[in-house]
């Protein structure tokens, strides 16, 4: 039998209330219906990438205990859903960890480089520790309106990572072109735009979460939203399912289901002809947090020329590409990235690029991919359309 | 809770008219920090008409307290204690407690370094006032004694300028490298003022067992910076020799970690080092997004890659479209000459 936890070396563990109320009120007792049967621990991807397997189970047995949780482990969910999908007792093993590493930070047991990913959020509005005043500065050449609720239909809420990164600017640079062609009026918040506080809530402080993206929904609310379309389905799991007390009724939708309701009544004119083999990577926060698995599909489905196939493992079945519950901001050892099992799912079943929808699956297959002589192609689902986009005048 | 605040131990009725600056020692010299601050303490004290004071704690102190004179000091406050040597919080922070209370200064400067910002949160507790750190810009308002101390907020994007009304000393500290060290003037000529501290072995909970220098350089904290990125082909030795040349260091991307070329501890990014070198080379790096903001903060970025439209060019001041294996080696040899050549002047002029 392993240990579950610090002993005092004659096996036995001191359990300590204080604690344990404490992991029921930070997990929302989530971790309760568990009964150890160890399903989450085989099925986690993990251990697809390392010998040792992610002892899930024994984190949620410490969850269940209220036992301190000074364990790296903790900070090697991707929070991807894959146990969850799963499990026999429906746990929101998700939530659990999220929980733990609650604790880990009231006990200051995060891990190094993550308290100035949430500082930057804190002094930045965003975890890249980028200037807040270059915000919106992907999107001068493209002199995008503010949003103006009596003029537009629609807020693009554009996310950290797009508007910093330059490769997943192109993301939003290219749903820009798309919305325009389907004549879409819509505006978006520039350097004002609050995070969503989506770094906070994957690292597991729950508290400045809650803080941040009340604020951001407040802010949303202000400037009179109603209805808005993320770039980023972290940003839209987030608005969607996670936002204290609601979102005011906010309506919130990823891109890529917007575009394929364009595209069923007609507004998107996707002509052209892209003459490639597509995979499609399913996004663990559309395919298993959100059940999105159609509307990127049928984007693809309508571009000319292209032939869609499906690798081994697909839609709720997706293995993650590793950039999820905060992995963005932690190394990984080389080896143990998912990315790379999905790079190599794609080139079996002999596709020429592999498509997704989310900057942080652009940044880790990329990365996966870069420096590799097969010459597949990583592209976001709004840069494939782009490609097929007639822009010529009706 | 009133408006009221708590008042520091001295005001500024009390206070003397001097910049004290916080001497720190790097070996058996001063630490490059506090050169630069004596020299911008100067600066501040000529066009004010005060006087600089430096502060020195140590075992024996006479050499340092000369060299502190030479750059600028007017006067330093030496403090001579078996105990203070080699540097503890628990000594240092008492001893200049004790200092400051009997010369109550009215700016305190010191560098913003491990055991510099340690001290300076500890005095300004104990002393009731405020401190402003990181400090990128320092002004001294003449008419009214007070200090104005710039601080960028929001990573660069705001600027604060910080004063403090009621509180004294005026507490600040800097970063190394922020201000220049100006020449030192060994004809010139200050007082050394030795005081009694009054320090005992229970002040001191720390002891030093070994001192043990690691092989590790601290990548965050060097002027120059040579990094390599997968372009590099695992070529790391002519990278170390050109940051020699330069006096610089060598870090690396993700890629060639990954690959088993150089350590983990040398990974400059989001999830490496995150570093703000004057100058910083870019070789063979793409610039992927989460390597940038390990480098953004560069004074001067140049960037060598084979590909014109690499993503490292739109962040880099100078760009060199080429092979880092053409351009780095005929570097290395233009360096080799420039220094032969200077070392044949050298020769000449000693002849």
């Amino acid at each position: 039998m392993d240990s579950i936890g610090p002993g005092t070396g004659d096996g036995t563990i001191t359990l300590d209330d204080s604690t344990w109320d404490r992991l029921i009120e930070l997990t929302g007792g989530a971790a309760g219906p568990c009964f150890q049967c160890g399903l989450c621990t085989a099925t986690c991807p993990v251990g697809m990438v390392r010998d040792e397997t992610f002892s899930v189970r024994r984190l949620i047995r410490r969850a269940q205990l209220g036992l301190s949780v000074a364990d790296s482990d903790l900070w090697l969910c991707a929070a991807c859903g894959q146990c969850e999908a799963l499990c026999p007792r429906g746990v929101d093993v998700a939530r659990t960890l999220r929980g733990l590493r609650n604790l880990a930070w009231e006990q200051r047991q995060a891990p190094p480089g993550l308290p100035s990913v949430l500082w930057s959020l804190y002094w930045n509005n965003n975890p890249w520790s980028q200037p807040p005043s270059g915000r919106s500065r992907w999107s001068h050449q493209l002199a995008i309106p503010r949003f103006d609720p009596g003029e537009h239909e629609l807020l693009l809420f554009v996310g950290c990572t797009p508007s910093y990164d330059r490769r997943a600017g192109r993301i939003a640079a290219g749903l820009v072109r798309l919305l325009r062609a389907a004549g879409v009026s819509f505006g978006f918040l520039g350097d004002d735009e609050p995070c969503c506080g989506d770094a906070a809530f994957s690292l597991g402080h729950e508290p400045f979460f809650r803080e941040r993206s009340w604020q951001a929904a407040e802010y949303l609310a202000e400037q009179g939203v109603k209805r808005m379309v993320t770039v980023s389905p972290h940003c839209y799991d987030i608005f969607k399912n996670h936002l204290p007390g609601g979102a005011n009724g906010l309506q919130v939708c990823h891109y890529s289901r917007y575009l394929a309701e364009l595209l069923q009544v007609g507004r998107l004119p996707l002509k052209n002809a892209v003459a490639v083999r597509a995979a499609f990577h399913d996004p663990c926060f559309l395919a298993r947090h959100n059940a999105e698995t159609r509307a990127p599909r049928s984007i693809l489905e309508a571009v000319p020329g292209i032939e869609l196939v499906e690798m081994a493992h697909n839609r709720e079945d997706t293995i993650c590409c590793g950039g999820g519950g905060g992995r963005m901001w932690l190394e990984i050892e080389a080896g143990q990235r998912f990315a790379a099992l999905r790079v190599q799912e794609a080139l079996a079943v002999g596709a020429t690029v592999l498509v997704t929808a989310c900057p942080f699956c652009v940044a880790c297959l990329e990365e996966a991919s870069a420096g590799r002589q097969d010459g597949l192609q990583i592209l976001d689902v709004a840069e494939i359309a782009v490609l097929a986009l007639d822009e010529e005048p009706k | 809770m009133t408006g009221e605040t708590v008042a520091s131990r001295y005001g500024p009725d009390q206070a003397r008219s001097t910049i004290c600056v916080y001497l720190e020692r790097e070996g058996v010299a001063l630490a490059p920090v506090s050169l630069e601050l004596l020299t911008k303490g100067n600066d501040l004290a000529r066009e004010t008409g005060w006087d600089l004071t430096a502060m020195l704690l140590a075992g024996k102190g006479d050499d340092l307290a000369q060299e502190a004179i030479a750059h600028g000091a007017d006067r330093v406050l030496l403090a001579e204690h078996r105990l203070l040597d080699p540097f503890s919080i628990g000594a240092h922070a008492q001893a200049a407690y004790q200092l400051l209370l009997k010369d109550k200064p009215s700016v305190f400067l010191l560098g913003a370094t491990p055991n510099g910002r340690d001290l300076a949160g500890r005095l300004a507790v104990r002393l009731r006032t405020g401190l402003n750190a990181d400090c990128t810009t320092l002004r001294l308002d003449r008419d009214r004694g007070v200090l104005v101390s710039e601080v960028s907020g929001f990573g660069g994007g705001v600027l604060a300028l910080i004063e403090m009304a009621r509180h004294r000393p005026q507490m600040a500290t800097v970063r190394p490298g922020v201000f220049l060290v100006g020449t030192p003037d060994r004809r010139r000529t200050g007082r050394i003022i030795r005081t009694e501290v009054s320090l005992a072995q229970e002040d001191i909970r720390t002891t030093v067992v070994e001192r043990v220098t690691g092989q590790e350089i601290e990548l965050a904290q060097v002027p120059l910076l040579v990094v390599g990125g997968r372009g590099v082909d695992g070529n790391f030795d002519m990278l170390e020799e050109l940051a020699g040349l330069l006096d610089g260091a060598v870090g690396a991307t993700r890629p060639p970690v990954d690959d088993g070329y150089v350590g983990r501890q040398r990974q400059i990014g989001q999830t490496g080092v995150i570093c703000r070198p004057q100058i910083v080379i870019n070789c063979g790096i793409s610039g992927a997004f989460q390597y940038l903001v390990g480098v953004q903060e560069a004074g001067l970025i140049i960037s060598i890659n084979t590909d014109p439209e690499a993503p490292i060019f739109e962040e880099s001041d100078y760009c060199v479209v080429g092979d880092v294996h053409q351009v780095v080696p005929a570097l290395i040899t233009a360096l080799k000459s420039r220094e032969a050549l200077s070392a044949e002047a050298g020769k000449v002029a000693h002849a």
